[in-house]
């Protein structure tokens, strides 16, 4: 059995008639194959940006006909929404307004326990640990946002009715709350990457110097970090103006900018609600419907924006993070 | 000052962690009750008619039970009301009459006597009618006693006029204890304890069978009959507090109210008796996942949801998976940083930015409002739109997660693969693709909870609240999400029904949530591999 197996090693292996050089066929037909493999790689790579092409030309095709139905001055500065009316007024202000109240709210009770959290987790608990917090908020973030709206209707919003005794349940302050849930996830996560991307060697500098860790923190490590952090804190915010079911459901869907501003117990409309609320019962092709898609516009120029700026600071991260290494 | 920072910033996680655990657990108890839930008889009934379930000679002692144990109910309410609501009884003294004209005629009797006899009934019969709507006890008494004057005469007694005698004597028991005084009051909230029944225990038997499912039915849960039974003993009433302030509610026994008629005892015997009426049981109505829904979901379950939700998804992933691994092996292997693709990358991370309203936008105007007519198909809403809508919303989540698991894949084995004379497309296929496959899944799994949940793409360019199950692509269909939204804000008569509303939520929320910890458990294999445990 063993000498067999000798044998067959001691054989030189199968000689294959298959000269080493290419003949010039093969040679033309493998460098086809490469090139024409990869233009097909290209294509298909193309498609993501054909898919945003054709985002903003469909966007812009059919909001285009609004400008020459209504006029955009009108659009941007004025508070009156009959779009149905017989003189009807396509005033986008309040929910241009309501968009960004909730926003900016949800922020501020989202950044601060956001950075916390990423603070917490990147410096302050063991590796281990960390990996127990964190499909905490994996699932915070899975959860949809279909299912934070119906959370803030039927269960939030009658407990602030109730509790808090405001007039409606749906309102400002619901929607940020519950907005505000929704953003940390995006912030935590990105913020921690910056924080981890500081790497050990300035902390260990810092300590080293007798700081203590708040000092080693807030002076040190979210200065060095702080292109990831805004990065974060603008993600976050995109996910908020970019929300539609939560608003919808328990923002109130108001026509009003809230006076007083500091009222948060009032109903704002955002854009995304009232696309969402509006487009089923317009008809196609009328100024209302075209108005929507002009608010929509408007929401993907803003979140291009936001995006753009987003990018920028992620990028100085990644060059800051090259210069420290 | 260390200390307090740190128990902030732990705080923070606390926070986190409440927060998630306030909206899941208060959300998936409820939704639990959609499922696991103690039925009533009521609910058996509806699942043996509806949807031809359950036990039917089981279904028929217990129908026959409980049909003996409510008689009395009926029986109770219907004493009562002929002292209360004279009206029905007006009625029927009134047919009597005509009757008992045909009668005589039928009977041949004519001239003198057939008009004798007829001035008698008319006269008794107004007698009795003004009985009824009396509240003079002594005039009562009085007609009461004339129209008995007549019950020996025989021509009377041996004919049809027997029952006006039989109603005549029922009502008089009737006043027997009622104050004539609350007449009015007692006829209020009598209307409003028929309704209360006709609620706990469906219509009364004998009645026509309404032509709704969801008035065929009682209380079909016992949490409901729980209710009905509060609302039955101790109704709300709303007091007036001072002028100006809001009204307060305030709860009475509504057996004090009927204190000292032939109704009160109905109220103890509810009290009692009400599980004999409607034995509740156990239920564990799993089929909740695949019925169809009856009313608007008043009965019935999720099914043609999961369906519609499912194949959204897996519409949209066919799409995805290869756009996204191929595009992402574009940019791991074959790409050098030049202009195109920083380009690409750029477009990927707008598109990972767009809202979803947007794209739901998108959709509308792309695939509803041009494509499809392009193609001669209806420019509606359909689950092709959608699906392609929801493909392009996934499209950079997709590409990065491949991205990132081609990425991992460590050097040494490429470059053992191209060492060994293996081509590029070879080794990717052979070599680079499998090693990444357990990442990309995570990816496609975290993507497919994605999809599963996402409302705003679909709400435009595929989705209805009320749509029968899908026969092609070409079809509007039911989603979880959507239908999460429509039970939530627009329903109203889901409104009645919590638990079919939480249901449907947490369904999805099930949903997302069984997929997503899928990927994290394989993700966390993946990372115990790459560890070399």
């Amino acid at each position: 059995m063993k000498e067999e197996y000798l044998l067959k090693a001691a054989e030189p292996a199968a000689e294959t008639n298959q000269s080493l050089v290419l003949s010039p066929l093969q040679d033309i037909k493998g460098f086809l194959f490469l090139h024409i493999g990869r233009s097909f790689l290209f294509l298909v790579t193309c498609v993501s940006v054909l898919a945003v092409l054709l985002i903003f030309y469909f966007v812009i095709r059919q909001a285009l006909p609004f400008a020459k139905m209504a006029s955009l001055t009108q659009f941007l500065t004025d508070t009156r929404w009959q779009p149905e009316s017989d003189q009807p007024g396509f005033g986008a202000l309040p929910f241009i307004v309501g968009s960004l109240y909730v926003t900016f709210l949800s922020l501020l009770f989202a950044v601060p326990v956001g950075i916390l959290a990423a603070v917490f987790l990147s410096d302050i608990v063991s590796f281990r640990i960390r990996n127990i917090i964190k499909p905490v908020i994996e699932i915070l973030a899975a959860i949809p946002s279909v299912a934070y709206g119906f959370f803030a209707v039927l269960v939030l919003a009658p407990w602030m009715q109730k509790r808090l005794g405001f007039s409606t349940g749906t309102n400002i302050l619901n929607a940020s709350i519950i907005l505000s849930i929704m953003a940390l996830p995006t912030i935590i996560s990105v913020a921690e990457d910056a924080l981890c991307a500081i790497g050990a060697e300035l902390r260990e500098a810092s300590y080293g110097l007798g700081a203590t860790r708040v000092e080693t923190v807030f002076k040190v490590i979210i200065p060095a970090a702080h292109s990831g952090i805004i990065a974060a804190i603008v993600l976050g915010m995109m996910r908020a103006i970019g929300e539609t079911m939560v608003v919808w459901m328990a923002a109130g869907n108001a026509r009003q900018i809230p006076t007083p501003w500091w009222d948060l117990s009032q109903s704002v409309g955002t854009m995304t609600a009232v696309i969402a609320g509006d487009m089923a019962e317009t008809p196609k092709g009328s100024a209302h419907f075209h108005c929507l898609f002009m608010i929509g516009l408007l929401l993907l120029l803003f979140t291009f924006f936001l995006n753009t700026i987003s990018e920028y600071f992620l990028a100085g991260a990644k060059k800051k993070m090259g210069k420290t290494r | 000052m260390d200390k307090f920072f740190t128990g902030l910033s732990g705080f923070s996680i606390v926070l986190l962690t409440a927060a998630l655990l306030i909206v899941l657990v208060p959300m998936l108890l409820k939704g639990g009750s959609a499922v696991f839930f103690k039925g009533t008889v009521e609910f058996r009934k509806m699942q043996a008619d509806i949807f031809n379930r359950g036990d039917d000679a089981a279904l028929k002692n217990e129908k026959e039970r409980t049909r003996r144990a409510r008689e009395f109910i009926y029986d109770s309410i219907e004493t009562f009301k002929n002292g209360i609501d004279p009206a029905a009884l007006s009625e029927k003294v009134r047919q009597i009459n005509r009757q008992f004209g045909e009668q005589l005629k039928d009977k041949g009797i004519e001239g003198e006597d057939y008009q004798s006899l007829r001035s008698i009934a008319r006269e008794l019969r107004d007698k009795l009618i003004e009985a009824f709507e009396s509240n003079d006890r002594n005039l009562i008494n009085e007609n009461i006693k004339f129209v008995f004057s007549y019950k020996q005469d025989n021509r009377l007694a041996n004919s049809g006029m027997k029952e006006m005698f039989a109603i005549a004597e029922k009502f008089s028991r009737a006043i027997e204890n009622v104050d004539f005084q609350k007449r009015d009051r007692y006829a209020q909230s009598l209307g409003e304890i028929e309704e209360i029944v006709t609620q706990l225990l469906g219509p009364k038997p004998g009645e026509p069978v309404p032509v709704l499912a969801m008035a065929r039915y009682g209380a079909t849960r016992w949490e409901q009959a729980e209710k009905l039974k509060e609302q039955l003993l101790y109704p709300v009433r709303w007091v007036g507090g001072k002028p100006g302030e809001p009204l307060v509610a305030e709860k009475y026994s509504r057996q004090e109210e009927f204190k000292g008629t032939a109704i009160e005892p109905l109220f103890g015997y509810v009290d009692k008796e009400l599980s004999n009426m409607l034995e509740p049981r156990r239920t564990f109505y799993w089929q909740f996942f695949i019925d169809d829904s009856i009313n608007s979901h008043y009965f019935g379950g999720v099914g043609p949801e999961i369906l519609g939700t499912l194949l959204l998804t897996i519409v949209a992933m066919i799409f995805v998976i290869p756009l996204g691994v191929i595009s992402a092996a574009y940019l791991v292997e074959c790409s050098t940083e030049n202009l195109a693709v920083k380009i690409i990358r750029m477009c990927i991370n707008t598109l990972a930015g767009v809202p979803s309203i947007v794209f739901g936008l998108f959709g509308l105007a792309f695939f509803v409002l041009y494509l499809l007519p392009l193609f001669g198909a209806p420019s509606k809403g359909n689950i092709l739109a959608a699906s392609l809508t929801l493909a392009v919303l996934t499209l950079p989540l997709m590409i990065r997660a491949s991205e990132e698991a081609l990425r991992a894949v460590p050097h040494t084995y490429k470059e053992a693969s191209l060492a060994l004379g293996a081509g590029h497309f070879r080794t990717f296929i052979k070599v680079t693709l499998p090693a990444a496959m357990p990442g990309i899944l995570t990816g496609i799994i975290l993507s497919l909870g994605r999809v599963a949940g996402e409302t705003a793409p679909i709400l435009f360019t595929g989705t209805a609240a009320v749509a029968s199950i899908p026969k092609s692509l070409f079809d509007a269909t039911r989603t979880l999400s959507y239908g999460s939204y429509d039970m939530a804000v627009g329903d109203r008569i889901a409104a009645m029904v919590p638990h079919q509303q939480y249901g449907m939520v947490v369904t999805l929320i099930l949903l997302v949530l069984i997929l997503n910890t899928a990927a994290i458990l394989l993700r966390w294999k993946i990372s115990k591999k790459l560890r070399g445990h």
